[in-house]
């Protein structure tokens, strides 16, 4: 594994800068992975009042978002970092982006879990969420995980995972356009389920997301657009 | 010409980062043959150094230096207090020699032609490598006087006529024209300190040399005269080769195309700008630029 | 963050014995300097009280007839005549005149003293400018004795010096002042004559030609040469041991004491190429070879004090080392090199020990009109005087150390101001 450090500068008050954005990075990614564990568990659980809850905190996801980036601002702005210190921060910039985007993931499904439960008793299509859920909490935690320890083969990985989640994606879409075809009556509920899906895919391509960033810190190369994943 | 290690900027394998991130210093091997990482060759070299070792008495300041100085472009050199780097730089245009006991071996050439034969007429080198020094230096004559000063040594100009207007070119091409036309004979030494690094630099390519060195031009300036300077070293690079050394980090970004990295007398890396600044190769240069020791 | 009570009641204490120490050694600075003061403003008083009287020379009247018997001389035109006419028969009649109860011989030759044996000279000079006086009569003021000179000024002081004159003397003499017949009048003889024996006729100008013939050759010999090896030394001899050798003996003979160099003088100049003594042209010589380590040490400081940076841009510009050092260095250190050429020539001009040694010691009445006459300079002039017996080179002796403290303050002066001068340019 790369030793990633980010210590030992000479002004001591930059390492403490640095570990702060990490920190606090890391801590908003347990947010947010919280928050979409009980948005996953609010729908398939048809529980309103935890996605209540789900909506009501993603105001703290918010709130840290902003302060995270006012961090890498007066970091860039105080200490002009270069190489890994600049690439790190930029990477935190951009990650705190990508959380934020999970969190709104997060709350629109829970608005959907909502409206579910206003329905009918639930029956199909709630399998696909669980099993989809499931796989996309996995690629952010390991995704987080990873971020935590600069592991570049943990984010590689990761990247790999979420192609999978992708195929898991479009089998769920067909699925559940085959449960509208053979009941048009569950269309409008199967469509917020749709959502639900679609928000689940989204969160996975932000978890990807984050896994670039961490083999850009690391080894300094953008692989966004490259066919590295193969 | 010496074969000396040349590298692709070609992408390094996994293994590349592994050793040199995880190495401390004692183990990179700096005192035995350290070879240069990143792109010591490009095309178009205006200056070769190959194998390049300077001693001043018993004292080695430079150890085996190879480096190439790109035609039209700024190459920066940038490392701590007393890595060699002024050193290697004043050995470009042969001001070393005016030091006592200071030697030199490898092979330094510009356009091909060896700067260290018996053959070159240190005086046309010169002419042909100016210098900017890292105090503003004029002359204690008018500011006329102090860019007329190489025209006249070396014969530039017939007349007054052609004089005055090398004069007032230079002292264009420096940006300084606007600020000094209505006071071109009081003394060039009345001048702001920005005004007269600038005044140095329109002394220096009054004789319209091919390569200007800068050591650290700089440093003695107010950020706004620096940023004055930069910004004529960027004007500059369209015509000229240069070669600068700065202490400043961030100048050396905004400025250079090329950056090079010296430390304890060794060129450890060489690199374009972008990645030394963004993702160096060496664990070294990582060090030196984002501040940590090393 | 203040500091603890007890840090500031220590610095505090601490305060009071720096201050004292700074007052005290003040104090002590500005004591010496005074003293320094004290002493040099003495001398000077001095010398001042003592030489003014140099410049004024006692004259008495008297009543001329410029008779053709007396003179035995018919026509003025004629060299002979003139030259063995007996001129100073014309002040003795005068004299013998308005003394007419004096008879005696011994008496008679002791009033004939009263006037300066140059009269004779004077009163042909006046009679060869203004011939149409032949025959006619006129009140001349007459130069007096160097005795007279300084019993007349003793007596103006209150406390006339009678030692060097007889009674008869002294009753002629209150006779002359009481009716006014003898004056002060102002001694150009002092500033237009060369030495004489005789203290009333003597002057320093002679002196004066001669320091300056003398200084000029030691200025054209050694500013040149000296100001060349300063920068060869400086700027292209290689550091080596030959140049530390020579450098130490630089030093070593700005040190040597100036009589050698006058035996130097003596044992090469003279003996060796056989050059006349006493002239100004072996003196500058030796005067020269004394000054130069001066020079070459001076214009190796100032030489050193331009900024390197100068020369590196120079060199930087492609100066050769000859350009470099012409067109930048030399123009920089020139104002410290006129300082130092100018303090060796003011030390040269006040030089006597080796001009002693060659022979520039010799009593030459006649003023030098070239670099071959023998000569005298001003300092060995006054040691010439210090050294004579009569009372009346005490004041000559002060008054030409006023003349050679002028010449030195302004050569000084002019040192300061050419600094001043060409440092101002930019």
């Amino acid at each position: 594994m790369a030793n990633m450090s980010f210590e030992n500068h000479i002004v001591k008050q930059f390492d403490g800068e640095l570990e702060d954005i990490r920190t606090m990075l890391m801590e908003m990614g347990g947010k947010v992975e919280q928050q979409l564990k009980d948005a996953i568990t609010s729908v398939a659980g048809v529980d309103s009042a935890l996605a209540e809850r789900v909506i009501e905190r993603e105001s703290h996801v918010d709130e840290m978002e902003l302060d995270i980036d006012e961090a890498c601002m007066l970091i860039i702005a105080r200490r002009q970092p270069a190489a890994t210190d600049l690439r790190l921060v930029m990477m935190v910039s951009k990650a705190v982006n990508d959380l934020e985007r999970i969190g709104d993931e997060a709350k629109k499904i829970a608005s959907h879990a909502i409206i579910l439960a206003e329905q009918d008793v639930p029956s199909k299509g709630y399998t696909e969420v669980r099993h989809l859920g499931k796989g996309v909490s996995n690629i952010l935690a390991n995704a987080l995980d990873a971020f935590a320890r600069f592991d570049v083969e943990a984010a590689l990985k990761t990247l790999k995972d979420d192609h999978q989640i992708d195929l898991e994606y479009k089998t769920a879409l067909r699925e559940l356009v085959t449960y509208m075809m053979e009941d048009p009556r569950s269309i409008s509920r199967v469509i917020n389920i749709l959502w639900v899906v679609r928000s689940l895919e989204r969160i996975g391509d932000h978890a990807k997301n984050l896994c670039e960033q961490i083999v850009f810190v690391v080894k300094g190369q953008d692989i966004r657009h490259s066919e590295l994943r193969g | 010409m010496n074969t000396s290690a040349t590298f692709g900027v070609g992408t390094p394998s996994e293994s590349d980062f592994r050793d040199t991130r995880d190495g401390d210093m004692s183990d990179i091997g700096l005192t035995k043959g350290h070879v240069t990482v990143g792109s010591v060759e490009i095309q178009a070299a205006k200056i070769t150094a190959r194998g390049v070792n300077i001693f001043y008495g018993d004292k080695q300041a430079i150890h085996d230096v190879n480096v190439d100085i790109g035609k039209n472009q700024v190459i920066a050199m940038i490392g701590p207090s007393g890595c060699g780097k002024s050193t290697f730089l004043r050995s470009l245009n042969r001001m070393n020699d005016t030091i006592d006991g200071c030697k030199i071996e490898g092979d330094i050439r510009i356009d091909g032609e060896d700067l260290y034969s018996p053959k070159l007429d240190v005086v046309e080198l010169r002419a042909r490598v100016g210098m900017v020094f890292q105090k503003p230096n004029p002359f204690p004559k008018s500011i006329y006087d102090n860019v007329a000063y190489g025209p006249k040594i070396h014969g530039l100009a017939e007349t007054r006529a052609d004089l005055d207007e090398m004069v007032e070119k230079s002292l264009r091409r420096a940006g300084l024209w606007d600020e000094v036309k209505d006071r071109l004979f009081q003394a060039g030494t009345g001048l702001s300190g920005g005004q007269q690094q600038r005044l140095c630099i329109a002394r220096a390519i009054a004789v319209s040399p091919e390569v200007i060195l800068m050591d650290e031009p700089c440093s003695a300036l107010d950020p706004i005269a620096t940023a004055r300077i930069e910004e004529l070293i960027e004007e500059l690079s369209h015509n000229f080769t240069i070669a600068i050394v700065t202490h400043n980090m961030q100048q050396a970004a905004r400025v250079s195309q090329r950056t090079a990295y010296f430390h304890l007398g060794r060129l450890i890396e060489v690199n374009p700008t972008e990645q030394v600044f963004t993702n160096p190769e060496h664990s070294l240069t990582e060090s030196y630029i984002t501040g940590r020791f090393g | 963050m203040s500091k603890e009570p007890i840090y500031l009641e220590k610095i505090q204490r601490s305060l009071v014995g720096r201050y004292r120490a700074e007052r005290a050694f003040r104090g002590c600075g500005m004591l010496a300097v005074s003293l320094g003061l004290a002493a040099v403003l003495l001398v000077f008083v001095d010398i001042f009280i003592k030489g003014t009287g140099a410049f004024s020379a006692t004259y008495i009247a008297l009543d001329v007839t410029y008779e053709k018997d007396l003179l035995g001389i018919e026509n003025l035109a004629d060299q002979r005549q003139v030259n063995s006419g007996d001129w100073e028969a014309l002040y003795k009649q005068a004299l013998r005149r308005d003394f007419p109860d004096i008879r005696k011989r011994g008496e008679r030759r002791k009033l004939y003293a009263l006037v300066s044996s140059a009269a004779g000279y004077d009163i042909k000079d006046r009679l060869l400018a203004n011939p149409g006086l032949l025959g006619s009569k006129e009140t001349l003021w007459i130069l007096a004795d160097d005795d007279i000179d300084s019993y007349y000024k003793s007596w103006l002081d209150g406390n006339a010096y009678t030692a060097r004159l007889t009674d008869g003397q002294i009753r002629v003499l209150d006779t002359l002042i009481n009716t006014e017949r003898m004056q002060l009048h102002f001694n150009a003889n002092f500033l237009t004559r060369g030495d004489s024996r005789e203290p009333e006729q003597a002057g320093i100008w002679g002196a004066v030609i001669g320091s300056f013939l003398t200084l000029m050759l030691t200025l054209v010999l050694s500013f040149p040469v000296g100001i060349a090896a300063a920068v060869y030394l400086e700027e292209f001899a290689p550091k080596n041991k030959v140049t530390d050798f020579i450098e130490v003996n630089i030093n070593n003979l700005a040190a040597v004491p100036s009589i050698i160099f006058g035996l130097l003088g003596l044992a090469i100049f003279i003996n060796l190429f056989q050059i006349p003594r006493s002239i100004p042209v072996v003196g500058g010589l030796v005067l020269a070879v004394m000054t130069l380590p001066t020079i070459i040490i001076t214009s190796r400081a100032a030489i050193k004090s331009v900024p390197p940076s100068i020369r590196e841009a120079a060199l930087g510009m492609g100066a050769s080392r000859n350009q470099m050092v012409l067109h930048h260095v030399l123009p920089l250190a020139l104002p410290g090199m006129l300082t130092g050429a100018i303090i060796g020539m003011a030390r040269a001009l006040g030089e006597t020990a080796p001009l002693l040694m060659i022979g520039m010691v010799a009593f030459i009445v006649d003023i030098p009109a070239g670099f071959m006459d023998p000569a005298t300079v001003l300092p060995v002039q006054i040691f010439l005087w210090a050294d004579s017996p009569e009372r009346a080179f005490i004041e000559k002796t002060s008054a030409a150390i006023m003349v050679l403290l002028g010449f030195l303050v302004t050569m000084n002066i002019s040192a300061v101001w050419l600094r001043k001068r060409l440092e101002r340019r930019w």
